[in-house]
This record gives C-alpha cells, sequence and structure tokens, in this order.
C-alpha cells in the first residue's frame, strides 16, 4: 500500500482568479436575485437554458475547450472558480452542466474534426443540452454488463435497446451514449463503443420521464427502436467505449459539486440559527465547516493535480464518497438543532422548504456518478486489498 | 512537496522507524525518556527545524513542522519533539534562541498577575514533559514569550491516556531568564499546539491505516483474508477517507499558516487552525473504533501495536481543545459571517 496515492497536495488557486471570482459572485448577485432559495437549493438539478445561454456569453461555457474550435482556452481552474461560484449561489446550471463538465472534455479529446467543428461551439455559447446514456435496466453498477447494440450498416450504424437513469434527456440536444458493438460472449469490456448522437435530428429515440420521489422528473428512461446513426456518429475508437467512459467517470467525480449539492441548506441553517444558537449547536454547524474546508482543500488538490496531467482518480472517489457523506448529514442535523417541519415550496418559511426539497434529494447524492458503494471499492482497490 | 521537503520526511521517517519499536514504547511507558533518542533527534535538528538561520535553525516553515510533527505520530514517538520544535519557533519568533536542554512548553497564558519584577508564580497544569524541563517557555497576556528557570518550580508527575508525562508544574518565583515580545496572540500556543497535533493525529492515522490493511490481508478466516470480505473493505476505505481529510486539512492550515500568519485581527488563518484541530480530534472515533474493529481481539492485547496510536490519538483529541471547543469557534465565525457570508469568509 502507497501512502501517497491518498494524499492530497495543497493546491491554492492563483491570487490572479481573484478577479474572476468577483465577476462572477457579481454577475450571479444580479442574476439570482428573483430566484427563490428552495429553486437555488436544485443546485445542478435546476435547468434553466436561458441562464445557461447567459453564463455561455459571459464566456464561462466551455472554457478550458479548445480556442481553434471555438472555446476558450482557459485554464481548469479558471472553470473551477465558476463551477464552484454557481454552485455555492445555487444558480440553475443544469441544462449545460453535464455538456460543460464531460462531454465537451470527451468530444475535444476523441471527437473528429467534424464534430468538433459541430459541438463545441454549441457547448461554449450555452445551447447544447447534453445527457449521458450509460446504465441499463439491468445494468446499473455493472457497467460492462451493456446489452443494448449498436450494428455496423450500410450506411452507417443502427441502435437498439433501453438507457435508464438519463438526466435531461428529455431537454438533450445531444447524448453521448454507450453501446455494445461486439455480441461475442468474450467480449464483455471490450465490446463496447461510445456514440455521439445528435438528438434532434435523429429519428426513433423516445425519452419518457421517470418521476423521482420529488414527484419531479429529471431523469428518463430512453428507449432505442432502429436508430439510424451516420457513420461518423462514432465517438472515439470502436470498442474503446470501456476505457472511454472510465476516463469520464473521473471527470463526473472530481469536482466541487461533489460536497456543495446541499451548501444552501447550510447557509439558511446558520440564518435561521441567527442570535439564538446554544454553544453546542454552535459546535456542530462549527464542524461542519470543518468538513466542508477540509473538502474543499480536497476538492482543490484534485483540480490541481489535473491541471497538472496526473490521474487522481483514486483521491476524486474519496472526495465524492466524504462529500456525499457530508451532504446527507446536513438535513438530519438541521432537524437536530431546529425545532421547524420540512415544507414544500407551498408553505413554510425559505429554510423549511429548503430543507424540504433537499431532504427529498438527498438519497440521490450517493447513487448518481457512482454508488457509495462502488467507490469504497475503488478505494479499496486503490488500498491493495481488491 | 519539494525535493527538500522529501528529504526531511525521508530522514525523519527513517530515523523513527529505525529506534521506535514496541520494546521501546514499552519501556518508555514506565520510564519516559530516552537519552539516545533525544539526541538523534536533536543532531537531526529536529528542533530547530522552524528556527531562522540567523540562530542557526533550518529556517523552514510550517510544512516543514507538519513533515516532522505527522512523523512524530505515525510513529507515535514518545520524545517532547513537537512541543520542543514549536518552543524554538516561539523563541526564535521573540528575537532569542533556546539554550540547550529540554524546553518546558507552558500551555496556559501567563497572567500579569503571576508575573512579579522578574519571577513568575503559577501553577500550569498539563505540561507535556515537564518533570524532564531544563526551563519553561511561555507566553504572557501581552503575548511576550517568557524563558523561565526551574529554580523554587516543583513538579508532580501526571500522565495522559498514553502514559506521555503531562506534569502539574508549579512555579514558585521562579527566574525569568529571558524575555521578548512577538507579534502572535497571547494564545498562540495553543492554536499552534493545536496544529502540531492535528498533524500527529494525521501520522497516528495513517499509521492506524497501514496497520489495518496489513493485518486484514494478512489474517484469514472462513477460508479467506479479512481484507477480502466487502464489511471490512468499506470499514478500511473509511478509515483511509478519514486519514485523508484529517491529513489535507491540517496541511492546508500549515499553508495558511505561511500565508496569512496568527494575528488575532482580520481574515489571518485562524480559520483553517480551528478547522484543522475540529476536523483531527471528531475523526478520532471512527479512526480508533474501525481500526480496533477490523483488527478483533488481537488490536485490544497490550501486546499488539495498534493501541501506542490509538491510546494516543485519543489523548490528542483533547489536548489543545477537542472538536466540541475548536467547532464552537467556527460556529460562532459562522454566527458573525452570517449564511449569506459564510462562502465568501471561507474563499476568502
Amino acid at each position: 500500500m502507497n501512502l501517497d496515492t491518498l494524499r492530497f497536495p495543497p493546491y491554492e488557486l492563483p491570487a490572479s482568479l481573484t478577479p474572476l471570482r468577483a465577476e462572477v459572485r457579481e454577475f450571479l448577485k444580479q442574476e439570482l436575485g428573483a430566484y427563490r432559495p428552495v429553486v437555488r437549493s436544485n443546485t445542478w438539478d435546476g435547468t434553466d437554458a436561458a441562464f445557461s445561454r447567459k453564463l455561455g456569453a459571459r464566456g464561462w461555457l466551455g472554457m478550458t475547450l479548445p480556442k481553434e474550435y471555438g472555446g476558450h482556452g482557459r485554464s481548469a481552474l479558471e472553470r473551477y472558480v465558476v463551477v464552484e461560484e454557481t454552485l455555492a449561489a445555487g444558480a440553475p446550471v443544469g441544462y449545460h452542466w453535464v455538456a460543460d463538465r464531460q462531454s465537451g472534455l470527451m468530444v475535444a479529446r476523441l471527437g473528429t474534426e467534424a464534430q468538433k467543428k459541430a459541438i463545441i461551439p454549441a457547448i461554449t455559447s450555452g445551447e447544447a443540452c447534453f445527457a449521458i446514456g450509460m446504465s441499463e435496466p439491468n445494468s446499473g453498477s455493472d457497467l460492462a454488463s451493456v446489452k443494448s447494440k449498436a450494428e455496423k450498416v450500410a450506411d452507417g450504424w443502427l441502435l437498439n435497446g433501453t438507457k435508464i437513469w438519463t438526466s435531461n434527456a428529455h431537454n438533450a440536444t445531444h447524448m453521448i451514449a454507450l453501446f455494445r458493438t461486439d455480441f461475442s460472449p468474450e467480449a464483455k469490456h471490450k465490446g463496447l463503443s461510445q456514440f455521439l448522437i445528435d438528438m434532434k435530428t435523429v429519428r426513433g429515440i423516445t425519452p419518457r420521464p421517470i418521476r423521482d420521489l420529488t414527484g419531479r422528473g429529471h431523469f428518463n428512461e430512453v428507449s432505442f427502436v432502429d436508430v439510424l446513426l451516420p457513420p461518423d456518429a462514432l465517438l472515439g475508437r470502436e470498442g474503446d467505449g470501456w476505457n472511454q467512459v472510465t476516463a469520464e467517470l473521473a471527470y463526473e467525480r472530481s469536482g466541487p459539486e461533489r460536497y456543495l449539492s446541499c451548501f444552501l441548506l447550510l447557509s439558511e441553517l446558520i440564518k435561521v440559527l441567527e442570535g439564538k444558537a446554544s454553544p453546542s449547536a454552535l459546535a456542530k454547524i462549527g464542524a461542519e465547516l470543518a468538513w466542508a474546508a477540509s473538502l474543499r482543500n480536497m476538492s482543490l488538490s484534485v483540480a490541481g493535480m489535473l491541471n497538472e496531467g496526473k490521474d487522481p482518480s483514486l483521491q476524486a472517489s474519496v472526495v465524492k464518497d466524504l462529500g456525499c457523506h457530508f451532504e446527507q448529514r446536513l438535513p438530519g442535523l438541521a432537524q437536530e438543532l431546529v425545532a421547524m417541519e420540512p415544507t414544500l415550496s407551498d408553505s413554510g418559511i425559505d429554510y423549511q422548504q429548503v430543507l424540504g426539497n433537499l431532504m427529498l434529494l438527498a438519497p440521490s447524492f450517493s447513487l448518481r456518478g457512482g454508488t457509495l458503494e462502488i467507490l469504497r471499492g475503488i478505494i479499496a482497490r486503490g488500498l491493495g486489498v481488491r | 512537496m519539494n525535493e527538500a521537503q522529501k528529504i526531511l520526511e525521508d530522514s525523519v521517517s527513517r530515523l523513527f522507524a529505525d529506534s521506535v519499536d514496541r520494546d521501546l514504547l514499552t519501556r518508555m511507558e514506565n520510564d519516559p525518556w530516552n537519552a539516545d533518542l533525544w539526541q538523534a533527534c536533536v543532531e537531526l535538528g529536529l528542533p530547530q527545524v522552524m528556527v531562522g538561520e540567523a540562530r542557526d535553525g533550518m529556517d523552514g516553515g510550517w510544512v516543514e513542522g507538519f513533515i516532522v510533527a505527522r512523523a512524530c505520530g505515525h510513529h507515535a514517538v514518545p520524545l517532547p519533539v513537537v512541543e520542543q520544535m514549536l518552543a524554538g519557533h516561539l523563541a526564535d519568533r521573540a528575537g532569542l534562541a533556546l539554550p540547550g536542554g529540554v524546553a518546558g512548553l507552558l500551555p496556559a497564558v501567563i497572567p500579569a498577575a503571576a508575573i512579579s519584577g522578574n519571577t513568575v508564580s503559577m501553577t500550569q497544569r498539563r505540561v507535556p514533559w515537564g518533570r524532564r524541563a531544563d526551563y519553561f517557555i511561555g507566553l504572557t497576556a501581552q503575548a511576550e514569550l517568557l524563558l523561565i528557570g526551574k529554580d523554587g518550580s516543583k513538579c508532580q508527575a501526571e500522565t495522559n491516556l498514553a502514559r506521555e508525562p503531562r506534569d502539574e508544574v508549579v512555579l514558585h518565583a521562579s527566574p525569568i531568564l529571558a524575555r521578548g515580545a512577538t507579534d502572535l496572540p497571547a494564545e498562540a500556543v495553543r492554536w499552534l499546539g493545536a496544529l502540531l497535533r492535528s498533524a500527529q493525529i494525521a501520522g497516528a492515522a495513517a499509521a492506524c491505516l497501514e496497520m489495518s490493511v496489513k493485518y486484514t490481508s494478512d489474517r484469514e478466516q472462513f477460508g479467506r483474508k479479512l481484507s477480502q470480505f466487502q464489511a471490512i473493505q468499506h470499514h478500511l476505505a473509511e478509515i483511509a477517507g478519514q486519514m485523508a481529510s484529517v491529513d489535507t486539512m491540517a496541511l492546508a492550515a500549515c499553508v495558511a499558516l505561511e500565508q496569512r500568519g496568527l494575528s488575532a485581527a482580520g481574515r489571518d488563518a485562524r480559520f483553517e487552525l480551528a478547522a484543522a484541530k475540529c476536523r483531527a480530534s471528531e475523526a478520532v472515533e471512527p479512526l480508533t473504533r474501525l481500526s480496533h474493529q477490523v483488527h478483533g481481539a488481537i488490536g485490544f492485547t497490550y501486546e499488539y501495536d495498534l493501541q501506542f496510536l490509538t491510546r494516543r490519538l485519543w489523548s490528542w483529541r483533547a489536548e489543545f481543545g477537542a472538536h466540541g471547543e475548536w467547532g464552537e469557534y467556527l460556529g460562532t465565525i459562522a454566527q458573525q459571517e452570517g449564511g449569506d457570508g459564510i462562502w465568501a469568509y471561507m474563499t476568502a
């Protein structure tokens, strides 16, 4: 076992980013004034295409994507500051979230010239909404068992199958989906490929929203019936889908969103306790702030390692595991410290509504982007016991 | 970590790995001193790590201090290396050089009423290795550093749960040998002591993790290694996460201290320091519980090394303040900054 793989080298954002942070903060103050706290508490589940276009107009989407294709060629750390500020403020980032976080990077890294030219400007402007087609009805955490088929036919690829838990598929302009291209029984991991799908031009894809326990529908079951894709819809290399997806999941697990989903609740809790917190209540709030500070430093360290071209996938799993515990603890702590019921948005004060909303959303935090059991398995492998 | 810091970590770790073992730790529970090991630490320059070049120090900063303190925690070093290092640093900040011998670091602020002319009279509790001290170092309410002679002092031997000396020292008209103003808050021993204990907790946590991984990889039950059971793997992953969180926050606090200082005014490093000790102390419970859990009964025996670490973790958790106290400090900041201001404060 090598302890170095569990170390998080200190990473301080350069002081040169301070003006950018102030600029984003000011923009959000202007833009989010009309959003109620309960709406802001949806953070990266909150979808607002108009807001995404405004962010794009400011140059804050696709920041790290290459300039020659319409990206901004800025550093991952500049993007980190923008993401951190939008999440802490509870901006509705859901429409562009997946595109900005991972799909753009995938296209920039693996796409053909034509794919890059078509996709990157749409991501940068905030017009593209991406969905990720990974899980299937019988293939959740066990992604290698994906069965949806992509067959090579004369004029391209013919897709059939079903994807599930696909966030935003009903809004999506594009999807990157994992399909089996080699059906031989021994292929397993090796028989998978990724496809870049233009949802607006292709026929035969039907998203069916699945209502979640909040009563809203942000994820979908998506059926593919004889969907004909052009030959150049393949993303990356045929048969390399498993490796591509693994790299994609590292982008998905490393960001500040893994501990900031409930920050608005912490803010509201501090407000509602103003002037009436007992010493022991202060101590509990303080202990959670210590967690937040420690998670932020871990997350910054991961961003720094990514920026230096290192592979912090183990550290990213640790941050996500600890981060979702932190987020999931807060609603229970709030109930312990304040004698108020959680409410839906039709009643109660802001604090109660935010609490109610996040209480309902919290179970998803340790499921999305890799369940905590999967993450702990990854950590155990890093410790050399798996 | 830069090259020089890696060399420091390697040399300190090698010294402790070679010299601190079960026999030594067991012997030192009854007779808590070892002249050879102390001499080796002095020769390696550990008391001088955070002393400037002008006073023949290593001129290291808090990251170097963290490296030494973490290694001390990792190896359960049963000597006041960390306290001596802090005493040397404080003296340096006051423009003084420590005399040879062992410094007794006084944890509590020396009130004005305790000072009469050029002497000090007061009782200080839980002084690490007070019985071995050749002189004492403490800060007054005006943040003046005093170097106090032993004359007139009495010492009552007490210990923490790991049987490390935490003595009651009664100073009675003990002479002030030297004094110097510092730019630190009067409570600096508590703040900086808390930071160094956080680093020691991070080190001991890493050792608990290594020991737990090794034990569960060696031991077989029901026909397979313990580490192959998913329940055990998840315990190990949780220990790893807690360790990483403590380690990261303590190191980040050292970096913040270098950059912002400890001035007791404005947005200095107190937030990060408090977060480091709060996090470290809170983590002691899961760290010790899970490490013992995966070891089974053998870890509960005196003959097995885990207890040298866990008894220290339980002691260090409360020394220089436990998570309740530091959490209350952080909670008070949250109240001052308000729900809408806390994020800006954290990221300032």
